[in-house]
């Protein structure tokens, strides 16, 4: 094989990796290409000497290069990466462990991922995650609490906790996802606004929505094609009339059509 | 007096060991007749006779069936496992003189009683490999009339495996199963294996594997009942998970059909209500009342019964407090997490009995009644409790109160037709299913049916001759014909 790396090697390599993150002002493009050296290494290394994997100071390295990874791909934002390294984090997290000590950034990612999850409003992997973690876990640790307290507050529907939490971010990462989560409720919350209220003033629709500013709130409601009257300075919604003594005569024809056919069966 | 005594259990003894030795000599005659006619009723008889046989199952009296079937002429597989059997018995496994080939199905069910009496004994390494031994070796026979006595071996299979502890390990083994099982269009093996990896799955709570194997497997549609509830209990339990509430509602309520209500069963019976309790309650409906009353139901469901009133009410201080008290029975049935979900369903509970009371109620008293934290979050619940349909109402902002809006009659909206409409699919259903399992009698039937053979075979002679006569006739008739030309 070309070039198969030693674990010294890769280690030092990620150790300048690591030290390039940390510091003040990374360089991007560079800590990228070196993390994608890092896992072309890994490969190698694996394809190699199959019986690497059983090495656990192979999957300290390994490991820590996959968290690496994902921290990485939140400081620039890119959500795709994130997803796999999370997919493959799961391995040392979830199962066996390989008999690791359990790793200082194990919950935060955790806590990120499912952050995340609520914010594409996958609920369903959201709970399926969830039923992973242990127990003790979902109700000391802080950054698993932070997502699931979330979650209830977004299923009641009290927006304003959601958006009270965004102070109480146990670490700057969450933040990211926070912000994705905001325009996900800000939807939620207006489809709530016009269904429930004839119209608002100005200011009250501009603290209800969250936004800071009049312009947000002018472009919003255009957005939404809601009747902006400036000299009022209120927002009409239409009013959504449900027709419910329509006569839905397609529904009527096929179960009627249905119901003849079953008969007929009836020897 | 003593030795009398002794002589007499011993008497005793052989007797129960000679009844238990005929009984098995029975079983053997009916398998291998099963195997003659290639009939699969016959192996369920003697299936069926292993719960009575069960407790009668003594290691000499096994050892020396097995003695008297292995054979120097069986193939290698059904020597290994019957030699296998015997080691694991403690006996010494001897290959006697007969020259009688032990057909496969024979030698299984040997095995078979050879499991459970490791079962019932406790002796949980000595089964799982004997186990092993058996899985693998039935897997390679892959024959068709082995189908219901293999399912039963896997079941126990699975089971010295989760009594170990190890499930995980049976995990391989039972993949490599339900691959044989599938392409030897065996249905009651698939239908077990397909069951066992479900609740492996589930037992190491890996949700997303077991829906996705779910998903791409056809469960058997003519599987036995008791295979179906098991199965239909699992899809419902991961469909809770996954917030599939409708689904899951409708498979729970299937399993809890299908299974049978006799006293054996009602374990099963409290394990699925249980979970049903909970979807149901997270759909917004609360159970009926007469479901808690039920003897084998009443005292596993108590907790239940107690968390369905502090949701039908909706007072959010009361269902934290049954939530505290039964945490650890909660824990236990791992349903904790989704009580956890069933918070909302309290607010909105409360919320939907406030609009029914109040045709108008300041948010203020809103925030009172259902102890949130402030006047702003009860704006934004019952915002979103309008939009999801829960109640309907308008909210005045700047007066600061909630106007419900008029009841109208529901008969003039078209929900009596739809709930109509999905009774009537079902009655109907039902009535096709129970058209398509009907069974006719057997010995009649082939009676009537070599009745209706021979009368076809008569009517076809009769017009046969029917045929040549005319034939006849018209040549005769032409003949006489020619003569009178003549």
């Amino acid at each position: 094989m070309v070039g198969v790396p030693s674990a010294q090697e890769l280690s030092g390599l990620y150790d300048r990796t690591r030290a390039e993150l940390d510091s003040p002002r990374p360089n991007h493009n560079a800590v990228k290409t070196q993390l994608s050296q890092l896992k072309v290494g890994l490969v190698k290394i694996a394809l190699h000497n199959a019986q690497v994997e059983l090495d656990p100071k192979f999957q300290l390295t390994k490991r820590s290069i996959l968290e690496m990874g994902a921290e990485f791909s939140i400081k620039t934002g890119d959500i795709p990466a994130f997803e796999r390294y999370i997919a493959q984090l799961e391995i040392f997290y979830y199962e066996s462990k390989h008999g690791l000590a359990e790793s200082n950034v194990m919950y935060p990612l955790i806590g990120l991922n499912l952050l995340r999850l609520l914010s594409e409003n996958l609920i369903a992997d959201f709970h399926t995650t969830l039923e992973r973690i242990d127990l003790a876990q979902l109700q000391s640790n802080p950054y698993i609490v932070h997502p699931v307290k979330l979650e209830q507050a977004l299923m009641e529907g009290s927006y304003k906790k959601v958006w009270q939490a965004r102070a109480e971010v146990p670490t700057p990462e969450y933040l990211f996802f926070m912000d994705i989560l905001m325009a996900t409720i800000r939807n939620e919350v207006a489809s709530c606004v016009e269904k429930s209220y004839s119209n608002l003033p100005f200011d009250d629709a501009k603290s209800v929505l969250f936004f800071t500013s009049m312009d947000e709130l002018l472009r919003f409601a255009q957005e939404r094609r809601w009747a902006v009257s400036p000299s009022e300075k209120r927002i009409t919604f239409p009013s959504t009339t449900e027709n419910t003594r329509m006569f839905q005569g397609e529904t009527i024809m096929k179960q009627t059509l249905t119901y003849a056919r079953e008969l007929e069966r009836i020897v | 007096m003593s030795s009398t005594e002794n002589a007499a259990m011993e008497v005793e003894a052989t007797a129960e060991q000679k009844q238990a030795e005929s009984h098995l000599a029975r079983n053997v005659k009916f398998l291998e007749r099963g195997i003659a006619a290639a009939e699969v009723h016959y192996t369920h008889r003697a299936l069926r006779t292993i719960f009575s046989l069960r407790k009668r199952l003594q290691s000499d009296v096994l050892a020396e069936m097995i003695a008297t079937h292995a054979s120097k002429s069986n193939s290698q597989s059904v020597a290994d496992c019957l030699q296998h059997a015997a080691e694991s018995l403690g006996q010494k496994h001897v290959v006697g003189p007969a020259t009688k080939v032990c057909e496969p199905e024979v030698c299984l069910f040997l095995c078979l009683l050879v499991q459970l009496y490791h079962l019932d004994h406790n002796e949980h390494e000595r089964g799982a490999k004997l186990s092993d031994v058996l899985v693998g070796a039935a897997l390679g026979l892959q024959r068709r009339t082995l189908d219901p006595i293999v399912s039963r071996v896997i079941f126990y299979y699975s089971r010295f495996f989760e009594v170990a502890g190890r499930l995980a390990d049976a995990r391989p083994m039972l993949l490599k199963a339900l691959q044989t099982a599938t392409l030897m269009n065996m249905k009651e093996t698939k239908a077990m294996v397909l069951t066992l990896l479900l609740r492996n799955f589930l037992n190491y709570k890996l949700y997303d594997q077991a829906e996705r194997l779910a998903a791409k497997s056809s469960f058997p549609t003519d599987a036995p009942n008791n295979l179906l509830a098991r199965y239909l209990y699992y899809m419902g339990r991961i469909e809770a998970v996954q917030l599939n509430y409708s689904q899951a509602q409708m498979h729970l309520l299937e399993a809890t059909r299908k299974a049978p209500s006799t006293p054996a069963t009602a374990g099963f019976q409290q394990t699925v209500h249980k979970i049903y309790v909970i979807v149901e309650l997270l759909m917004g409906n609360i159970p009926e009342r007469s479901l808690f009353r039920t003897p084998v139901l009443k005292k596993p469901l108590q907790p239940y019964f107690e968390l369905a009133q502090a949701v039908r009410v909706g007072d959010l201080s009361q269902f934290q407090d049954v939530v505290s008290r039964y945490q650890d029975q909660f824990l236990k049935d791992q349903v904790l997490i989704l009580i956890q979900r069933l918070r909302h369903n309290v607010i909105k509970a409360g919320i939907r009995s406030i609009s029914v009371a109040y045709s108008r109620i300041s948010l203020r008293d809103i925030c009172l009644k259902l102890h949130l934290d402030s006047e702003e979050d009860a704006e934004y619940i019952v915002a979103k409790a309008i939009r999801d349909g829960v109640i309907d109402a308008t909210i005045d902002h700047e007066k600061g109160f909630v106007k419900s809006a008029e009841v109208h009659n529901v008969y003039g909206t078209s929900d009596p037709q739809h709930a109509f409409d999905k009774r009537i699919t079902f009655c109907l259903g039902l009535y096709n299913e129970s058209v398509k399992s009907m069974r006719y009698p057997g010995g009649d039937h082939r009676k009537e049916l070599a009745y209706a053979d021979e009368a076809i075979k008569r009517e076809r002679e009769l017009a046969q001759e029917i045929e040549n006569e005319e034939y006849d006739s018209d040549s005769d008739a032409m003949d006489d014909a020619m003569d009178e030309d003549l």
